[in-house]
């Protein structure tokens, strides 16, 4: 090729890189900036949220409720994924501080790491908020942490496990216990199996507690060696979405489908529409988009320079078939 | 065939370092999106907020402060009640605190009967300072003062330049080991596990030798012993690369598998925290250097001292050479395998270093730590002018790969770019300064 | 394309006027002209850098002329690519061929137009045409062969067998005797001579004037890009030749000076390396040139290469100055004052991404620099003055060594070994691919070295090079030493041939 071709061709490509560059920073960025923040001026202010990662609906839910809720009150929401990686985080909380933000709301990617980035926006006198996940760092200050109420959530589940069986009964548990919220979930629902045995006389007994690994693959797993081990099981409680279709696949190969009575956790559209179908009892089901606005309500309040509780948590809510039979986002 | 010798100086410059054109072109990009408003903090903003209020209030007026939280914070308060008490004016009250207790204080003043002229904030805090006195009917006749804004770039801000500087140390320390392999021609896939895997056995042992109350002593030792035992993977790879002839390419790749999974075994999958809060001294800066984090000072050191190596010394000519003929170099007298297996070493270490800055900067060691590093790396050095073809490839040509790479990624952060948006344009990126760089080359 | 019209003897089948090409700070060409007819071998003759290969790669469309028509057959094609100009018939075998070395013969020849139905090749057929070609030119390669398995010379065949069978007209051969025995030159020449008779124009390029006068028609001397003359070769002298292509007279080819011979140095005994070297003992004196001769892979590079350590001898021993050595690796070699200019400049001699002084400086480092820190002023004032004093041509010490000239590079390796104060000086082919005027200095710096009481080995395949440059020659075959020819003046080429394939 002659240079001077070369250097059209050249000259092209440069220009095209240049034009995708210039179209992606208008249109790739953060829903939430496009909007609002050219009407009002002075009084503008500005939210950072750093999220576990994009790639979660549950985050993305989180995001856009806050984004609505803030608009509400002039603030503009900047958005980031961490991508799950603390290092990637660290940078966005970094520059949050550069960009003098009013408030940053996390839901941290580690819940340790995060603490040093938390401790340089205290110094900058920027309160930090976290939501669905807490921060376990010492000498890291949190204004207020938003997130569902997992116990109250396994209480839902057990309880619904309870009106599914009756009176009497064995379970078991497909379990996540290295998950701060999954603990949460199973002692909230073995507290309430024991509070109704106690109080209401229920003879439930948990037979089996597996790990899972809150994916479908291991849970279908540990169903298939519950089953083998309890062949008179009658329900099984799978902490998440995930874990419950892996139990579902593993009920249904043993001929037990029907049978055996599934319970779930998050509500996620997998899980609701598995519940549509009967293949899952309920669902105590999480509300991501009140996280979001909760989180901005508390913000606000803060900022008027109210009290703010250390922690609130949005209750679950059971889910079950005819809800599903409702749900205008299953049709 | 003949370069005109006047010329020659100039254009061989332009060849090894005309990347750095790209590298401001960017900065010029995004200074210019960030420019704005910016807000003076500490004392600097107290300076400029007392003379504006001597020359907008009698010398008797009665003055409120009320600032935020946090070092800068206090400064400024501190330093306004200073400078407007010399100037005769009265402090009615200097509140420092979150909104909780300026609305405290604000009621307290409202009760009191005190009257007072202006309340003097930051700029930062003014919104919730007139959310909270339009709250209190009496303090309406008060004004609010703060200081002016001035026009200049986010990006431009010295934090914001030590936050880029901070976030590429990593990179930009492994990099000069990449750029000396990929200078002779090979390549390490390792290193990014390697990060990884030095932070998890620099933290294990800090946790074994006393965790949160570990000694300065035992933290150096963990760190030295997690460099010392990166630099010996390093020197396992190119010895399976001198010894064996196995690409380099297979080699890494294989310990790049390996010592993420020793890393994962060593912490049992999980994030090791125990350890003390001195261990974040690498990330922080000091007085005497203006501030500038260790990490950053560290990074300069290697660059520095890497360059001298590599432009001065026998051994950086020997490692050009065994890149751009290693036949020719061997038949010249030049040890190959011994260079090969120092420089894969080298970038063991490296890449163990980079583990330690890891570490102090999170306060703790995760396996997961360094996740796609090595491609990050690969690309600092190859946008920076290296070769994969061996040869070729300047340190300083490096740390401005890795400079591009770190202002992309700030300055769309400062520009609220969407993440998935963000892995497009650094891909692109990367792609354009490597093109321009061949074209260049060609001619 | 008229291929069915006899070609009119009348009518050049190439005819390149005024053709100027310019790179950044060089004019390669300027009013360049070639004329080839139908049926006629060109020789095309100059030093290194006069612009032969530029005028050649305008030709096949590897480089656009600044300035200049290029006619083929009374039309004026547009060649801007190779592929322009293999449509319009021109092909050209470079001295690296063009070959994918693990590919086949077949498939190499047919890389690109395959015999193909529906994307599947058609082995049979190809393996067919194949066959018949090489039937033609009149030898025996199997098409299934993978080219890396095959000789020099085979891949050559190769290369004339796929220009034949895309139909070229003209056929351009750059060097094509550098890597070839006088056996398979001599096959090459029936080939050329046949391409002849088909009348295809054949352009052939080479340093070895001789050949010139054998096998071409016409021969066109270039210098500094110009054309200087064309002559038919019965009208020529190869002195009038050779003082065209420098510009200026030269006493003789081979200005050997005769020094006095001295006791041993250098003493080989009983060197084995597999098959490749057999129990080779040989030795030379003070002040002596010793020419190795034989045919290619007679085992003459390898012997070389065992005595500097590029390769481990199964058993042997090497003594210098009745001191005996233990090498076991270029490092060591060079410790005692041996050194080794191969006979591939580009693969083994040079780093041709560093620059020329840095590439002298490779095994002399330690003679300027201190704790390892290199004294860039000394390392410049040494090389300076082996630039001046050997002649070597550069722009400036800059100068990447891959862009010099293959005569200065040559220099460049020897100022290399000169400062690196060695005693045994081995050449392996030290004059291949060099124009004359570098060919010539190089052996006045032979004779200096000779004369500095140094021991030196001259290998080469040239045999009158041997004969005009040494005191003593050994030639070797099949990995032994077949015979000694200490009288050289009374030697001949017939001789060495005997010796040689013995």
């Amino acid at each position: 090729m002659s240079k001077a071709r070369l250097f059209v061709v050249a000259g092209l490509a440069v220009a095209a890189l240049v034009a995708i560059l210039v179209i992606v920073a208008r249109h790739g960025k953060a829903t939430a900036v496009r909007d609002i923040g050219s009407k009002t001026t002075e009084s503008t202010g500005a939210i950072g949220l750093s999220v576990l990662t994009m790639g979660n609906p549950f985050f993305k839910d989180i995001a856009d409720a806050m984004h609505i809720e803030a608009a509400k009150h002039h603030y503009r929401v900047i958005v980031e994924s961490g991508d799950s990686d603390p290092a990637k985080q660290k940078d966005q909380v970094a520059s949050f501080i550069v960009q003098k933000v009013d408030a940053i709301v996390l839901c941290p990617c580690d819940s340790k790491s995060i603490g040093s980035s938390i401790i340089a926006a205290n110094k900058a006198g920027i309160p930090v908020f976290t939501a669905d996940i807490a921060c376990l760092a010492e000498g890291a200050k949190v204004i207020c942490h938003v997130a569902t109420d997992n116990y109250g959530g396994g209480r839902e589940a057990a309880r619904a496990i309870i009106e599914a069986i009756g009176n009497r009964g064995k379970v078991a548990i497909v379990d996540y216990p290295e998950i701060e919220s999954v603990i949460l979930r199973t002692n909230g629902f073995e507290d309430e199996l024991a509070r109704a045995k106690a109080e209401d006389g229920v003879d439930i007994e948990i037979v089996a507690k597996i790990p899972g690994m809150g994916e479908e693959a291991q849970s279908f797993k540990a169903a298939e060696d519950i089953l083998q081990a309890h062949p008179d099981l009658d329900a099984i409680f799978a902490i998440n979405d995930p874990s419950a279709m892996g139990v579902v696949a593993a009920v249904e190969k043993a001929g037990k489908g029907g049978r055996i009575k599934i319970v779930g956790f998050d509500g996620m559209p997998r899980g609701r529409l598995a519940i549509r179908d009967g293949k899952v009892y309920a669902d105590p089901i999480q509300y991501p988009k009140r996280i979001g606005t909760t989180t901005v309500e508390v913000i606000m309040k803060y900022m008027a320079g109210e009290k703010v509780p250390p922690e609130i948590l949005i209750p679950t809510t059971l889910y079950r078939k005819t809800d599903a039979e409702k749900d205008p986002t299953l049709k | 065939m003949s370069i005109l010798r006047s010329n020659s100086r100039m254009s061989r410059f332009l060849a090894d370092y005309g990347i750095l054109g790209v590298l401001l072109l960017l900065c010029l990009y995004y200074s210019v999106r960030t420019l704005k408003q910016q807000h003076p903090t500490g004392e600097a903003a107290a300076e400029i907020l007392a003379r504006k209020i001597s020359r907008s209030f009698e010398s008797s007026a009665k003055v409120v402060i009320a600032a935020k939280t946090g070092r800068e914070n206090l400064a400024f308060a501190d330093t306004l009640n200073e400078l407007l008490e010399k100037a005769g004016f009265k402090i009615v009250r200097s509140i420092k605190g979150d909104p909780l207790s300026i609305r405290n204080a604000f009621g307290n003043l409202a009760d009191s009967g005190l009257r007072a002229d202006t309340i003097a904030t930051t700029r930062d805090y003014v919104n919730v300072v007139r959310n909270i006195k339009a709250k209190f009917p009496a303090l309406a006749e008060v004004t609010i003062s703060t200081p002016d804004g001035y026009l200049w770039p986010t990006f431009l801000l010295r934090a914001n330049l030590l936050n880029i500087s901070n976030q590429i140390a990593v990179i930009a320390i492994v990099a000069v080991g990449m750029t000396m392999v990929i200078v002779t021609g090979g390549i390490d896939l390792s290193v990014g596990s390697l990060v990884a895997f030095s932070a998890v056995v620099a933290a294990w042992l800090i946790r074994r030798t006393g965790g949160a109350n570990a000694s300065g002593i035992a933290m150096a030792g963990s760190c030295a012993a997690a460099i010392i035992l990166c630099a010996v993977i390093g020197t396992f790879s190119g010895a399976m690369v001198t010894r064996f002839r196995i690409a380099p390419f297979i080699v890494t790749l294989a310990v790049m598998q390996m010592a993420r999974g020793l890393a994962y075994l060593i912490a049992k999958g999980k994030p090791i925290y125990q350890i003390p809060d001195s261990f974040l001294w690498l990330g922080r800066g000091a007085e005497p250097f203006f501030s500038i984090p260790y990490a950053v000072i560290l990074m300069a050191i290697i660059y520095i001292s890497a360059h001298i190596m590599m432009s001065h010394t026998t051994l950086g000519r020997y490692i050009y050479a065994v890149g751009g003929n290693i036949e020719a170099a061997r038949l010249s007298g030049v040890r190959v395998n011994a260079i090969l297996l120092l420089v894969y070493t080298v970038i063991g270490a490296l890449a163990g270093v980079g583990g330690i800055v890891m570490a102090s900067q999170l306060k703790s060691g995760a396996p997961t730590f360094g996740n796609m590093y090595e491609l990050y790396i690969i690309a600092a050095a190859v946008v920076g002018g290296a070769s994969l073809k061996g040869g070729e490839g300047k340190i300083f040509g490096t740390l401005i790969g890795a400079f591009i790479i770190a202002v992309i990624n700030n300055g769309m952060n400062l520009t609220n770019v969407e993440s998935y948006t963000q892995k497009v344009v650094l891909g692109l990126v990367i792609l354009g300064a490597v093109l321009l760089d061949t074209i260049k080359k060609r001619r | 394309m008229n291929f069915n019209n006899t070609p009119d003897a009348k009518r050049p089948l190439v005819q390149m006027e005024g053709i100027d090409k310019s790179f950044p700070g060089v004019r390669a060409l300027r009013n360049a002209r070639l004329r080839l007819y139908p049926g006629q071998v060109l020789g095309l003759v100059g030093e290194n850098g006069a612009g032969k290969t530029t005028l050649i790669k305008t030709l096949s469309g590897a480089h656009m002329p600044d300035a200049g028509t290029i006619t083929i057959d009374g039309v004026q094609p547009h060649i801007r690519t190779p592929l322009d100009a293999q449509r319009a018939g021109v092909a050209v075998i470079y001295q690296e061929f063009n070959l994918v070395p693990t590919l086949t013969a077949r498939e190499n020849i047919f890389l690109g137009r395959e015999k193909a139905k529906c994307s599947f090749v058609s082995r049979r057929a190809e393996r067919r045409q194949v066959q018949r070609l090489f039937a033609d030119i009149g030898v025996s390669i199997d098409p299934e062969a993978l080219c890396r398995d095959l000789s020099v010379a085979q891949q050559q065949v190769v290369e004339i067998a796929k220009a034949i069978s895309i139909s070229a007209r003209i056929v351009v051969m750059d060097e094509p005797s550098a890597c070839l025995t006088p056996q398979e030159v001599k096959r090459l020449f029936a080939i050329i001579r046949d391409l002849k008779k088909q009348g295809i124009g054949v352009i052939y390029i080479s340093h070895r004037l001789e050949e010139i006068f054998k096998i071409a028609d016409s021969v066109t001397v270039m210098r500094d890009g110009e054309h200087v003359t064309t002559r038919p070769v019965g009208e020529i002298t190869s002195a009038e030749l050779i003082e065209m292509m420098v510009g200026r007279r030269l006493e003789n080819e081979f200005p050997k000076a005769k020094t006095p011979v001295g006791p041993e140095r250098l003493v080989v005994k009983k060197l084995c390396r597999g098959r490749a070297v057999r129990d080779v003992s040989f030795s030379v004196r003070r002040g002596e040139v010793l020419g190795v001769t034989g045919l290619v892979s007679a085992g003459r590079t390898e012997v070389a290469r065992l005595i500097f350590g590029a390769d481990v001898p199964d058993s042997g021993s090497i003594e210098l100055d009745a001191r005996p050595l233990y090498i076991r690796s270029p490092r060591d070699a060079i410790a005692n004052s041996i050194c080794l200019l191969t006979e591939d400049r580009k693969a083994q001699g040079l780093v041709a991404g560093l620059s020329a002084h840095e590439n002298f400086a490779l095994p002399n480092l330690s003679h300027w620099s201190r704790n390892s820190f290199i004294n860039p002023k000394k390392e410049r004032s040494a090389f300076a003055r082996y630039v001046n004093s050997l002649n070597i041509k550069l722009a400036d010490q800059q100068q990447l060594a891959g862009n010099l000239s293959g005569g200065n590079q040559q220099k460049l390796v020897l100022a290399k070994w000169l400062e690196s104060n060695s005693e045994v000086v081995i050449f392996d082919e030290p004059t291949r691919g060099i124009d004359v005027g570098s060919k010539y200095e190089i052996y006045l710096l032979i004779n200096e070295l000779a004369a500095a009481g140094k021991a030196v080995i001259m290998i080469s395949s040239e045999f009158d090079e041997v004969l005009g440059m040494s005191d003593r020659i050994i030639v070797m075959h099949d990995g032994r030493i077949s015979g000694e020819i200490t009288d050289v003046a009374a030697a001949t080429q017939e001789q060495i041939m005997a010796l040689a394939i013995a």
